[in-house]
């Protein structure tokens, strides 16, 4: 992972899985990314970290589509994506977690998950007019699948609730789960851990680093430090709309300017 | 009780009952505000009306109207329904595609008064103010529609109506797409990063809506025989809408217990209040004041309704501790 201000990128091995090129995202007058280039390489996890209102919230909503770009190309898999409605974008297997819980809070955990899943036949009006029937071996396959996710992050037991009683943690989880279910191929995490009990931080970042043993790219907004240290292969620095470094913590603690900006203590 | 009076409240009680169903499916299910349904039901009324009506230079011209096909049963109930979907094409484009959901509430509201302004004004179009009369029963050519038979037969002809209504958004509702659709009403910009086209559901959901009401309204004008402005102005969209409240939002057969409840029940019992006391009007205005009540009171008290909607448990699921 490399990422340098805007124009230039700096090249990695290998094709890179995303490549946001010069993206600029404006509001009025205000520039919340500014120009921003970085390349995503796959089968790893990149920290996007920075100060308050560094931008990185709204960049990483640019890269999903749920905000549009003013300015820039986002190329995914090798594909144009920047004029991409986000639905079309998660479909293509780019597919974002939000910086609040965005849980779908009167739909049980299980369905939860069911409902980000491609490829359901019943997932259409004709589908559903064809009746049960016509959808059911879709659903019992999805159910499976989804049950195991529920397994795997301890929430069997949560299964038939709704979402919207769940603790903030488990409505972290529940957010992961369900971009899973999409199979996605870059998984964008906007601040995973934040407000969320210390035990199910640590779940979340074990869950991550099976995640990342198995082969999935994440690229994942955080503030607490020594998570990135521990989770990230490397890191992207943002602030004020720009990108001011990239590295590896440690590398990108010996530089004076990024420790002034932001890593301060 | 006589056969007219059952038929009449039968068949009215149909009409409702279709008409829920239908504001369920965009209201309930998918958290579409549609302030406007009551227009989708007017123009499904008047489909029916034009396409049944001999032309209008018959009845000694005493009303102006375009068409007047004479069209045989089923068609103006088809038409209608064909009708309300295809209205709900420009509306929905218009509406559903840029605007938020409260803003899009109001819009339609204004579509709705607009609506019935236009159609109360320009009489040449639909007869202005003074409606179409004398719109053709279904199938009077066959039975007469004085007579109990017909009054059973019409009461039928609702009940099928319901029946397949029912079916339909069943099958929706209960389906992965309704699943998609309470996704997005709970959260429309997640369920767009979970590759949902929400322009796309809102539409289907504009369309399918807009058909059922259409029907329903053609089955009304050809059980009335005639269709007026006064008859669709927008606060009986609020009526359907206290009658989803009370009978739960999300459930099919709370939007049916809601429209027995308010448009039939309610309605049916406040009309026997004695009008002679207060000034002339009070009682009906007071009407209003009681439905507006039972909204406020249903949300403060039992925001979800006699009948909430369900909780989707899955076969093998866990045991669950609460209910």
């Amino acid at each position: 992972m490399t990422v340098a201000t805007a124009p230039q990128v700096v090249a990695h091995p290998g094709r890179p899985l995303l490549t946001a090129s010069d993206v600029h995202r404006h509001f009025e007058g205000l520039h919340a990314v500014d120009g921003v280039s970085i390349e995503v390489p796959p089968g790893r996890i990149t920290g996007l970290i920075g100060p308050n209102g560094a931008g990185k919230s709204t960049f990483l909503a640019v890269l999903a589509g749920t905000l549009p770009a003013t300015g820039g190309t986002i190329v995914f898999d090798g594909a144009d994506v920047t004029r991409y409605p986000a639905f079309r974008r998660a479909r293509e297997g780019l597919v974002r977690t939000f910086q609040l819980p965005s849980e779908f809070a009167r739909l049980t955990v299980l369905e939860n998950l069911l409902v980000a899943a491609p490829n359901n036949r019943g997932d259409s009006l004709f589908g559903a007019l064809m009746g049960r029937r016509y959808w059911i071996d879709d659903e019992r396959r999805i159910v499976r699948r989804a049950r195991s996710l529920l397994q795997r992050f301890g929430m069997s037991g949560k299964e038939s609730d709704y979402a919207g009683n769940m603790s903030g943690g488990q409505k972290r989880l529940i957010e992961i789960m369900r971009a899973l279910m999409l199979e996605p191929r870059l998984l964008l995490l906007d601040e995973p851990m934040s407000g969320v009990h210390p035990k199910i931080v640590l779940e979340i970042q074990r869950y991550l680093q099976d995640l990342r043993a198995e082969g999935m790219t994440i690229l994942m907004v955080e503030h607490e430090l020594h998570m990135v240290e521990r989770l990230c292969d490397s890191v992207v620095v943002m602030a004020q709309g720009k990108v001011i470094g990239s590295g590896t913590m440690a590398s990108l603690r010996r530089q004076r300017e990024i420790v002034d900006a932001y890593l301060v203590g | 009780m006589n056969t007219y009076y059952a038929a009449n409240l039968l068949v009215y009680a149909g009409v409702d009952i279709i008409a829920c169903l239908a504001l369920n499916l965009q209201f309930g299910v998918s958290g579409i505000v549609n302030f406007s349904f009551i227009v989708f039901q007017a123009v499904g009324a008047y489909t029916a009306a034009v396409l049944s009506l001999p032309p209008d230079s018959a009845n000694g011209g005493f009303q102006i109207y375009f068409g007047g096909y004479q069209m045989p049963f089923p068609i103006p109930w088809v038409g209608g329904a064909i009708a309300g979907g295809l209205l709900a094409i420009p509306v929905g484009m218009v509406v559903l595609r840029k605007l938020r959901s409260d803003y899009q509430a109001i819009a339609l509201l204004v579509l709705s008064i607009i609506t019935n302004e236009v159609i109360t004004n320009a009489r040449p179009f639909l007869n202005g103010a003074a409606g179409l009369a004398l719109v053709p029963p279904p199938l009077s050519d066959q039975i007469d529609p004085n007579t109990d038979a017909y009054q059973y037969l019409y009461v039928a002809l609702t009940a099928v109506c319901v029946v397949l209504v029912f079916i339909v958004v069943n099958r929706v509702v209960n389906s992965p797409y309704g699943r998609s659709m309470r996704a997005m009403r709970e959260r429309e910009i997640a369920a767009m990063a979970i590759g949902k086209n929400p322009v796309q559901i809102k539409m289907t959901v504009f369309i399918v809506g807009g058909v059922i009401a259409g029907l329903s309204g053609a089955i009304l004008v050809g059980f009335i025989q005639l269709w007026a402005p006064s008859v669709w102005l927008y606060p009986e969209t609020i009526i359907l809408f206290a009658a989803i409240i009370v009978g739960g939002r999300g459930n099919n057969t709370g939007a049916i217990l809601g429209a027995l409840l308010v448009p039939v029940g309610f309605e049916e019992a406040t009309r026997f209040i004695p009008t002679s006391f207060g000034p002339p009007g009070l009682v009906p205005a007071l009407q209003w004041v009681a439905i507006g009540l039972l909204i406020i009171g249903f949300l403060w008290f039992r925001p979800d309704g006699v009948r909430p909607e369900p909780r989707h448990v899955f076969e093998g699921a866990p045991v669950q501790e609460d209910g």
